[in-house]
């Protein structure tokens, strides 16, 4: 099915056994169980940049998936709250939801461009915030708290996944949670820019008219990707509510939108595992700048423009040249 | 209803004075000034501290507000915007770079001014009440009158003055502008440093009201893109249009909707998708696309 | 018979501004079609409403009878009717190669959702394509060509992908949009064999809007003439070279390479 040359077979084996087994032995071994949780953080956040990379692929500037963070966040924690359902199910449920706002609010804004998009896109995260403050079902400003730990799944007395309050280690437990749900994310991501829908969207991006005019219903394949983008949005806000047992108004915020899309371009927009590197730095910077006290805004802060000052172009600019994905 | 009415003016002027700002580094740039609701903090903050904390004339204290937006702006406007601009191929860069000094002066302030609520003595005490069909405090009346002259004076400095013509040509075409002898550098600077000023000077007006806190910049700016959205981009009618709606929305929402809960700019959101998917440049936007 | 393609009483108006006024004409199956006039005369306004990416004032144009004027643009691809641009639009960052793969978007037979899976018809439907590309290319010319940047060509195989790109659709209608701007005569002459061939080999109809005199007169087997957005004229080349009216429009305007 998909024809990977050597070297990307090597090049995901390395990643999947690091993230796998090289880096909780680390851990172990360093007595730093802390990192679980900022690792884990990781991958989740890669998830949802992963999601706004995508949106770039269509030519859109997305800084709203802290809204898709979220309604999926939100959407689980309902559901596993008010209605018992099982975590696993309302994970992908928490996707999907999202998609479909995703749609609907793709319908009318998805033909802006540039920064008119980008607008509306960060205005979208702060309604959200206030629509969850307003709404009765979301509890208001008390958000949705003690959300039990994920159930077992099992089937026909096979254990699939054990139920989460039965482990003893939940923090390691969630790391490979978020990390397999990050290793499909990016796994998904590069099928779909290696296959047909990959290339009408560059097609899309480097010549709107000429792709209208080779039949390419440029409409449908923006919400198409617009929907899958929130998807990925939606389920890493729905695995951070699980993990922090906990959703709030103020899970995810402007700020979060705007830090997805700066993980994105940190690690470079030409390239699919761009946000998993871009990621990584900047919450590890931002985690490890926190000796810094009430330094820690505008260190980070500084730290960035000087980036964009003079790395226009994203990290990966400088060290892989020539290494696209196209 | 009068009452409505008058509070929409009275917020819409405000809002019109911040959406203007906004408008004219949008136009004479491309940049959405995501640093612009943390403009309006710091002028509020600078008015506290030289009319509240210092004692000095309130027209001192906005003077001080706007000369150090207008620095603030130029500065970084011509170490920060310029060198990105022309350096980089792409439009999320100056985005990115919009947002991190956005972070910056959100970190500045913090450090600065710490993180306490402040507010200032009234400039006018009592309050106008005609007929209990309108009450309003005079001095807000006063803030929304100096608003409004504030308004119809940056219009016409940029009508008439030769700073503002040059802006107005370097808003319309850069190239052209330049050809024509502009210097498009020292323009955008002064455009910039211009938009960052007003933002302070509401800023600094509002102090006087509704008091100012370090968390009141990310809100700020995007209720201004909501301006913008609405007015449409880059032109001054619409940031005017767009000011005065979103002023009129805010108080009909407060006066009608308060009975269901803190939903007003929920509705004026879904109500600004709607609007957004029939015109999607606006009311005075050029149209593009 | 009902001609392939019929333009009726096609009018546009931009606010007071009449691009178009109440043009209309058929084209055969499998003729080669000359919209010509002076520069403004609105030929590229036709154009667009003909492909529908731009909307009709008022008339419609018809496609093996049903209408195609103001629909999405991609419906009309869809349908048959394919346009290419002026100048030099490609995309940039492919391969040549690339382009024409991509192009061949119409004839996929799988779904976005096979292509992703890989399944059995997509990975048929990507072998086709492939096939079908280098084909195509050797047929213009350009297979040696085929792994170039797009945007590295010069300006003649420039045209020439643009029309590739269209062809790859498998159109029934090609719209050329002035394909032999810029060339020199030999050029020209290479660029009006490959159109030819397209018509002849590849059974597809042809409508181009163009200036190059010698090139229309050669190439048409009819021709409609605009001037100041009204149909002035409609004939064979011979008949429109002794037309009056259409004499009269060139000479009156400041247009040079009449050629006649």
């Amino acid at each position: 099915m998909m024809n990977l040359s050597k070297t990307q077979l090597l090049g995901s084996l390395s990643l999947l056994v690091t993230v796998f087994f090289i880096v909780p032995w680390l851990i172990e071994v360093s007595g730093r169980w802390d990192f679980y949780f900022t690792l884990t953080s990781v991958a989740l956040l890669a998830t949802a940049s992963a999601g706004v990379w995508l949106t770039f692929y269509i030519g859109r500037i997305n800084i709203g998936q802290g809204a898709f963070a979220l309604i999926g966040a939100y959407t689980s924690a309902i559901m596993v709250v008010k209605g018992g359902w099982s975590f696993w199910l309302s994970l992908p449920a928490a996707g999907i939801f999202a998609a479909i706002v995703a749609v609907l609010i793709g319908l009318p804004i998805l033909r802006l461009r540039g920064v008119y998009f980008a607008m509306v896109t960060l205005v979208l995260t702060q309604v959200v915030t206030l629509t969850a403050l307003a709404l009765p079902i979301t509890n208001g400003a008390k958000g949705i708290s003690s959300i039990p730990l994920p159930a077992g799944v099992s089937i026909a007395g096979i254990v699939l996944i054990p139920d989460f309050s039965t482990l003893e280690n939940t923090k390691l437990a969630f790391y490979y949670t978020a990390c397999a749900i990050m290793v499909l994310t990016f796994a998904v991501l590069y099928r779909l820019v290696h296959s047909r829908l990959g290339h009408l969207c560059r097609s899309m991006q480097q010549n709107e008219e000429l792709a209208s005019s080779i039949g390419v219903n440029i409409a449908y394949i923006r919400l198409l990707v617009f929907a899958i983008s929130s998807f990925f949005g939606g389920i890493g806000g729905a695995m951070f509510g699980a993990i922090t047992q906990s959703v709030y108004p103020s899970s995810f915020q402007v700020v979060d939108s705007v830090n997805f899309m700066l993980n994105c371009f940190l690690g470079g927009l030409g390239y699919v595992f761009g946000p998993m590197l871009g990621t990584l730095v900047l919450y590890f910077g931002w985690d490890l700048m926190f000796e810094l006290g009430q330094y820690q805004l505008l260190t980070y802060s500084i730290l960035l423009i000087v980036l964009i000052r003079f790395l226009p172009n994203g990290l990966l600019s400088i060290t892989w040249a020539g290494r696209k994905d196209s | 209803m009068e009452q409505i009415l008058a509070n929409g003016l009275y917020l819409g002027s405000q809002y019109a004075m911040i959406a203007l700002g906004l408008t004219l580094i949008f136009a004479l740039m491309n940049v959405l000034n995501f640093a612009h609701g943390q403009m309006y903090v710091i002028g509020g903050f600078v008015t506290y501290y030289v009319y509240g904390q210092l004692g000095l004339p309130f027209v001192l204290a906005l003077v001080a507000s706007c000369v150090t937006l207008a620095v603030i702006g130029a500065l970084i406007e011509k170490f920060l915007f310029a060198p990105v601009i022309k350096k980089s191929a792409r439009e999320e860069s100056t985005m990115l770079l919009a947002a991190g000094t956005a972070f910056l002066l959100d970190a500045l302030i913090q450090l600065v001014f710490g993180e306490k609520q402040r507010g200032v003595p009234k400039i006018v005490g009592g309050v106008f009440n005609w007929d209990f069909r309108i009450i309003m405090p005079y001095d807000r009346i006063l803030i929304c009158v100096l608003a409004i002259l504030s308004i119809v004076g940056f219009i016409a400095y940029m009508q008439y003055s030769k700073t503002g013509r040059a802006l107005r040509a370097l808003a319309q075409d850069r190239m052209a502008a330049q050809l024509m002898g502009v210097n498009v550098d020292r323009y955008s600077m002064i455009g910039f440093a211009l938009g960052a000023m007003l933002a302070g000077l509401v800023g600094g007006l509002l102090v006087t009201i509704t008091g100012v806190n370090l968390g009141m910049g990310g809100p700020t700016s995007i209720k201004a893109f909501m301006m913008v959205m609405i007015g449409g981009a880059g032109v001054i009618s619409g940031a005017i249009a767009g000011g005065i709606i979103l002023g009129f929305l805010e108080a009909i929402g407060l006066a009608v909707l308060s009975q269901y809960g803190d939903i007003t700019y929920l509705m004026i959101f879904v109500s600004l998708m709607i609007f957004l998917a029939i015109r999607p440049q606006g009311l005075m936007g050029k149209p593009w696309g | 018979m009902t001609p392939l393609l019929q333009v009726k009483n096609v009018t546009k108006k931009y606010g007071g501004l009449i691009a178009n006024n109440d043009i209309s004409f058929d084209v055969a199956e499998n003729d080669i079609l000359s919209v010509i006039g002076p520069n403004g005369a609105g030929k590229s306004t036709l154009f667009k409403m003909i492909s529908s990416f731009v909307p009709t004032t008022s008339g419609e144009v018809l496609f093996k009878g049903s209408r195609i004027s103001n629909l999405k643009p991609h419906t009309v691809a869809r349908m048959g009717v394919v346009r290419t641009f002026q100048e030099t639009t490609i995309f940039k960052n492919m391969t040549v190669r690339e382009s024409i793969v991509v192009a061949q978007h119409l004839r996929a037979k799988a779904t976005l959702a096979g292509y992703f899976w890989g399944t059995k018809t997509a990975q048929d439907d990507v072998a086709d394509f492939g096939e079908n590309a280098d084909q195509l290319l050797d047929f213009l010319g350009m297979y040696d060509l085929r792994h170039e940047q797009a945007s590295s060509l010069p300006q003649g195989h420039l045209r020439a992908l643009g029309i590739a790109i269209g062809l790859a659709t498998d159109p029934e209608v090609l719209l050329l949009d002035e394909p032999f701007a810029g060339m020199n005569h030999d050029e020209t002459m290479h660029m009006v064999s490959l159109v030819r061939s397209v018509r002849d080999k590849k059974g597809v109809t042809i409508l181009l809007v163009e200036h190059d005199m010698a090139a229309v007169m050669n190439i048409s087997d009819r021709i409609v003439v605009l001037n100041f957005g009204e149909k002035i004229a409609e004939g064979t080349p011979h008949e429109i070279q002794n037309d009056k009216t259409v004499i009269e429009a060139y000479l009156g305007s400041e247009d040079d390479e009449i050629g006649m």
